[in-house]
């Protein structure tokens, strides 16, 4: 028995896993907004000792391969001591019809709601939304929250588990809506319910033109007429329509503006490699915007 | 000649050319057979493969064009009858063909680039209208090159992001440019302007006209610079990459592919195909709030609006009273931006202004409550707004005005929203700032000399905000008030409480300083940066050095002076004020660039400088450089103005060197050389300790790498001057060489000047950096105009100068050769024969000074072969980029046809020619065009027996006599096509002779029975005749000075 229980305990090494999602925070706590630390609370208040911060290690090594959000539950595969990654399985106990029409309508009282949500952001009070009218966002009972894995540990929550929690947690930063799409409801669904308020809008109308945006010109005959067909001198460069090209100070401001990108598994980390990017490029941009051919050497 | 263009094919640029007659070289291109299955015909004059590598052989980039073989586009052109209209008179006189122009295909040869050449052929073509002789640039591939500068710009500035696209069976990451904002109207207003060409190319087997939106054209476009400028500025060409590109299969994870592909050469990302289309879905999924807001079809903009002004308060206390900012929230259309609707409208439905920005069936609402969310992120105060049920704005005070002017702002732009602050903030040269200020006291004079640029002077530094000088009092007062944002005298001041703390304890710690005057004049210039990183508010001097400065400045007037002693010429009133301002900075060392138009007499006023200067400063030389087509004039004028200084021309195999040069020199009191020599003999030239160094068409050492450039720099005088007839100070990129000549450090390193002044300016538009030079090279460049009111006054209505050029040494051996031929056939011949050969003989030799080609009748280069021509091209450099017309007579109808051939090949331009062949209709229509200010071509050419008499051509404000009719009366009628009744501006005639040749002898035979000429020299040049076999060797011989040795320009 003894041998038997050592062995149960004796930590087992991971296998190595290459391109696995890691986390991108390498110490202190996973996740930077409130909501993320708020369900990464929920984890911790499960008492699971030794097994959070092995969790943690392997979230931080990229031992989890693959993590699918759906709703209601989440699907993830993880390396562990064996050939074949563990796959772990976490259900959410999903809000239905009336909630949501309870919630949404609530919600969308004060601009401030949609005006968040529709920009991709979480609004602070949100929870007090949810507790007015007697929901809550985050699992907080138990029985919210199903948890399991297929390795041999038989305590429930693993560290597999844990580990797909706690990037969970981090993603949540980046993507509030994922929470929701948890909890049963897309952000598609969200935004929809506030389009019938009056405040959203046809969501598919919005995605369409920004997927076309470029096709919608109709097509344009060419002239007949010789001088329009060819042009007038200067015809490019008569009145300056370029204005000023500077070199911004902060660098790549775009893809910091939308954020991380969402369960990111490059070694590098994706936001300082675009903006060594960006910085480089923008000299090059330069010397075309100037006319300059640019030094080879360079 | 070949004009290139260049239209989007299959989402590439393709380049294809228009070739006029004399270029083509197709003898089978005619019999050229319909390529199977293509529907176009062969352009009939469409410049061939060979044209095409010919001329891009020509330009001196380093092309390849992609296949050696003929490959064939479909160009859908305007048609007359069965001919495509060329696109520039330049190819072809347009069709008078009375057929309705259609659109026809027609097969051309085309030739693709790597995108790295074509990015290579675009910067070449941008803002120029050839890229060699004979190789022009077409409106379309002018268009290209700014649609490329507008790609470098999106790039420079960032405004782009990283995508995944399927491409038939495999995954391509991309750079994507994303047009929001000020973009998207850029993108509107480019496409608007896309000549049709741009896109009228098709595949071979296409059957009907293209249609493609210009707007898409352009996108695409962009798209495809933006990914390859990126990409290549990003791709790594290490050894350890390359290996990394070997083994492709062996990353991690598709992010680490997709990461690695945006920095590849050719963007292929490897991975599991189900993968990367789920990446692709993901990436979409991320860009997704960007792309919301690059397709709405208005942004939303934040306008700092400030405290209302109290009445009746002043002083700098008075930014208690009130101290309410607001920052209000507009919608502005993306098709219409003056329309700014505040957005309490949008919350009101139907409101008037709303039905104007939701007429496309778009949710305004939505949008702006998710833009106000996504800017929230930016700027918290919004999101207090939002807790508003109809938000419309929000207050601040002036801590947080100064942080929104500072910060937020700067955020919000760069997130694609619109952000209008106030115009004292956003002007920033005349932003008021705290700053320092010297002020010096000036020594006493002591006799009036003794004084330079060396002297020491004392200064003192204060403190000063908006010029005005600041007590450490009302400083302490300043720092206690605590505001970053402060009004004085009813002006918004921006200051840091460090900023001020820092100006108190400079200003505690000061001390009285001492300076030469040269940093003197430095610091109130602004050359110099002040301490501690303050703003520098210049000098306040008194004293002789106060007015010293005030002079620089152009706030003083300086002593006139008058004509110097020997000086043989009469200056006009404007030549004195030039000659006096040169004077004046000579007297401090200083150098100065006299810029004055073409004809104001730059020459005359350099003269009369060097007289005064030669007798003042101990008989030292001055070392004159200028083309080699001007050695000649230069050396005419000098012995007309200043007859008594003595002028050496350092030029020909003859010129001495070293030691030898240096004591010959020494005796002169001016040395003409050229810019060639001036790099090959620096040695020797450096040997000299010159008085002053004057460059001629400084425009020669634009380019501070060249080796002419680097060798006057380097060549010790006492001063510098620097002489051009175009307007330098508009072309920031050259004027550092010249500066750096004129007056060494002024503008700092290159390198500091590029990143000061050139980046600044050019690129990011900032009217300070352009104030801050201005204020620098402003005291040391001179430019009259000949339209000025003041110098118009003074000029007579024709201003008539005789140009004298040289001969290359082709020609002058070509000369000889005449010459022997006739003195030996001279000796035996009598009467009638005598007569004819010596009127051959004549011609023969006008024609070689006119150039080899004309008179060996041969087809060849026109270009570098004759003295004249070069001299001519100089000239009319000038008159064409000062938007001046001009007309040119010959009395030889072959040379004008050489001429328009070189004008418009050098140019670009087309240059009309009348000649005796021309039916009268087609002359009305040359004249009318001609006239037609501001559109016709600005150069007319002329043979002097058909266009000598009953033309007007008024516009015409330059008349050059290319050869001389020995009759005066014959130029003055001829002359006088540009006096006709409507001639409002001062005339400018430009007689151009051969020096040591029969033209200048002939020439001075004139001048000298002026009075009489008419009589004496009848109708024609018989009397030439007359003359005894002496007399005549005597005026046909072929003087020293005309010898030139060597081809005039080819000496680099």
């Amino acid at each position: 028995m003894s041998y038997r229980y050592y062995e149960q305990f004796k930590p087992s090494r991971p296998r190595e896993a290459k391109g696995g999602i890691k986390a991108q925070s390498t110490r202190g706590g996973f996740g930077e907004s409130w909501w993320a630390r708020r369900w990464v609370e929920v984890l911790e208040d499960l008492d699971l000792g030794a097994r959070l911060a092995r969790g943690r290690s392997y979230a931080r090594r990229g031992q989890v391969l693959s993590i699918d959000v759906e709703k209601g539950a989440v699907t993830a595969k993880v390396q562990g001591s064996r050939a074949q990654p563990y796959r772990v399985e976490i259900r959410v106990e999903r809000l239905w019809g009336s909630d949501w029409e309870k919630l949404t309508s609530a919600l969308l009282q004060r601009p401030v709601f949609a005006a968040k949500l529709l920009a991709g952001q979480m609004p602070e009070d949100i929870e007090d939304v949810f507790a007015d009218v007697g929901l809550s966002l985050f699992p907080d009972r138990s029985d919210d929250l199903e948890t399991d894995c297929s390795c041999p540990d038989w305590s429930n929550p693993c560290k597999h588990v844990a580990a797909v929690y706690l990037l969970l947690g981090e993603e949540f930063d980046r993507d509030p809506f994922l929470i929701f799409k948890l909890r049963g409801a897309e952000r598609e669904e969200l935004v929809g319910a506030a389009a019938e308020s009056g405040i959203g809008a046809d969501e598919a109308a919005i995605e369409a033109s920004a997927e076309q945006g470029a096709d919608r010109s109709p097509p344009e005959p060419l002239p007949v007429d010789p001088v329009q067909f060819w042009g007038q001198e200067n015809s490019g460069c008569e009145e300056d329509v370029h204005g000023a090209a500077r070199i911004p100070t902060v660098s790549a401001a775009l893809p910091k503006q939308l954020g991380s990108f969402p369960f990111w598994r490059g070694q590098e980390s994706f936001v300082p490699a675009l903006e060594e990017i960006y910085r480089r490029a923008s000299s090059a941009g330069l010397d075309a915007f100037l006319g300059e051919r640019r030094d080879q050497s360079d | 000649m070949i004009i290139l263009h260049a239209g989007e094919s299959k989402g590439a640029l393709v380049f294809w050319g228009e070739a006029s007659m004399d270029a083509r070289v197709r003898p089978t291109s005619r019999q050229r057979r319909r390529s199977r299955g293509a529907s176009a015909s062969p352009h009939p004059f469409a410049a061939s493969a060979d044209d095409l590598a010919g001329a891009l052989k020509e330009t001196g980039l380093s092309l390849k064009p992609a296949a050696k073989r003929a490959w064939h586009v479909t160009a859908w052109l305007p048609t007359k009858g069965n001919s495509p209209v060329p696109s520039s008179s330049l190819i072809a006189e347009p069709s008078k063909s009375r057929a309705k122009t259609k659109l026809v295909a027609w097969a051309v040869p085309a030739c693709r680039f790597s995108a790295e050449e074509a990015v290579e052929l675009l910067c070449a073509s941008s803002g120029r209208r050839t890229l060699a002789a004979g190789v022009i640039v077409g409106h379309d591939l002018a268009y290209w090159a700014e649609a490329l500068r507008f790609a470098g710009s999106m790039v420079a500035r960032q405004q782009y992001l990283p995508g995944l696209t399927a491409d038939r069976d495999e995954f391509r990451a991309t750079w994507d440019p994303v047009f929001v904002g000020a973009d998207a109207e850029r993108l509107a207003e480019l496409a608007r302007r896309m000549p049709a060409a741009a896109r009228a190319l098709s595949e071979p087997d296409a059957t009907t006209t293209p249609e493609k939106p210009s707007t898409e054209v352009l996108r695409r476009f962009a798209a495809t610079l933006t990914d390859h400028l990126v990409r290549t500025a990003v791709s790594d060409t290490s050894p350890a990459a390359a290996r990394r590109r070997r083994n492709r299969s062996s990353f991690d994870s598709v992010h680490d592919s997709w990461l690695h592909a945006l920095m590849s050469k050719d963007g292929v990302v490897v991975g599991d195909a189900e993968d990367l289309s789920l990446l692709a879905a993901q990436v979409q999924e991320w860009r997704r709030p960007i792309a919301v807001s690059a397709s709405s079809p208005f942004r939303l903009c934040f306008r700092l609006e400030e405290p209302e002004d109290v009445a009746g308060t002043d002083g700098a206390d008075d930014n208690s009273s009130s101290d309410e900012w607001y920052v209000r929230y507009l919608l502005q259309p993306h098709d219409d931006p003056s329309l700014l609707v505040p957005v309490e409208e949008a919350w009101k439905a139907g409101g008037r202004k709303l039905a104007a920005l939701t007429r496309n069936g778009s949710n305004v609402r939505e949008f702006l409550l998710s833009s106000l969310g996504q800017a929230s992120g930016i700027c918290p105060s919004i999101t207090a707004s939002l807790e508003n049920a109809k938000p419309a704005g929000y207050s601040l005070d002036a801590a947080q005005a100064h942080e929104f002017l500072t910060e937020e702002a700067v955020a919000l732009e760069q997130a694609g929203y619109g952000v209008m602050l106030p115009a004292w903030w956003t002007r920033k040269g005349t932003k008021v700032r705290l700053a320092v200020q010297a002020r010096a006291r000036s020594p006493k004079m002591q006799g009036g000399s003794g004084l330079s640029l060396e002297s020491i002077v004392q200064f003192d530094w204060e403190v000063a905000l908006g010029g005005q000088k600041l007590t450490l009092r009302e400083l302490e007062a300043l720092a206690r008030m605590k505001a970053p944002l402060v009004r004085v005298r009813g002006q918004w001041v921006e200051m840091s409480s460090q900023e001020i703390q820092a100006a108190i304890d400079f200003w505690e710690k000061k001390g009285t300083e001492g300076a030469s005057v040269r940093d003197i004049i430095q610091m109130a210039l602004g050359v110099k940066d002040a301490p501690q990183g303050f703003d520098f508010n210049g000098v306040r001097a008194t004293g002789w050095i106060g007015k010293l400065l005030k002079q620089l400045d152009g706030q003083a007037e300086f002593k006139e002076l008058k004509s110097p002693r020997g000086f043989s010429g009469t200056l006009r009133p404007y030549q004195v004020r030039g000659y006096s301002w040169l004077s004046f900075l000579r007297q401090w060392g200083l150098g100065a660039c006299l810029a004055d138009d073409m004809g104001l007499g730059k020459t005359i006023q350099t003269l009369a400088l060097i007289q005064r200067d030669w007798r003042a400063n101990g008989k030292r030389p001055v070392l004159l450089v200028s083309p080699t087509s001007v050695v000649n004039n230069w050396e005419k004028e000098a012995a007309r103005f200043t007859p008594r200084l003595p002028v050496l021309v350092h030029h020909g195999p003859g010129r001495k060197r070293g030691a030898a040069f240096k004591k010959e020199a020494e005796r002169y009191a001016i040395v003409v050389s050229s810019y060639g020599l001036v790099h090959r003999d620096v040695k020797t030239l450096r040997k000299v300790q010159w008085s002053g160094v004057v460059l001629d068409e400084a425009q020669n050492i634009k380019n501070p790498e060249t080796k002419q450039a680097r060798a006057t720099r380097s060549l010790e005088s006492d001063y510098r001057v620097a002489l051009t007839g175009t307007p330098v100070e508009n072309n920031v990129g050259d004027l550092w060489s010249i500066m750096e000549f004129l007056n060494p450090g002024f503008l700092g390193s290159e390198s500091e000047f590029k990143r000061k002044f050139f980046v600044p300016i050019q690129a990011e538009r900032d009217p300070s950096a352009a104030e801050r030079l201005k204020r620098i090279t402003g005291p040391f460049i001179l430019r009259r105009l000949k339209t000025d009111r003041a110098i118009i006054s003074d000029l007579p209505e024709k201003l008539e100068t005789k140009v004298f050029c040289s001969l290359t040494k082709e020609q002058a051996s070509l000369y000889a050769s005449v010459l022997k031929e006739t003195e030996e056939a001279l000796e035996s011949a009598e009467g009638i024969q005598r007569r004819g050969l010596i009127l051959g003989t004549l011609s023969k030799l006008k024609q070689v000074c006119n150039h080899p080609a004309q008179f060996l009748g041969d087809n060849s280069g026109i270009a570098d072969r004759s003295g004249k021509v070069v001299r001519l091209t100089e000239m009319l450099e000038e008159v064409i980029e000062v938007g001046d017309r001009a007309l040119v007579f010959s009395q030889f109808a072959e040379m004008g046809g050489l001429l328009q051939r070189h004008v418009q090949e050098t140019f670009g331009l087309e240059a009309l020619f009348l000649h005796g062949g021309v039916p009268k209709r087609q002359r009305d229509r040359m004249v009318e065009r001609f006239q037609n200010e501001g559109g016709g071509p600005p150069i007319f050419i002329l043979s002097l027996k058909a266009g000598g008499t009953g033309l007007n051509l008024t516009s015409a404000n330059h008349v050059f006599h290319f050869d001389r009719w020995w009759n005066p009366a014959v130029e003055n009628q001829a002359t006088d096509r540009v006096f006709r009744i409507g001639q409002a501006r001062n005339v400018q005639v430009h007689k151009f002779i051969c020096a040591g040749t029969l033209e200048e002898k002939i020439d001075e035979m004139i001048e000298r029975k002026k009075e009489v000429a008419e009589k004496v020299v009848g109708a024609g040049e018989g009397w030439l005749t007359e003359l005894s076999n002496d007399d005549l060797k005597d005026v046909l011989a072929l003087s020293k000075e005309a010898a030139g040795e060597q081809d005039v320009v080819s000496i680099l």
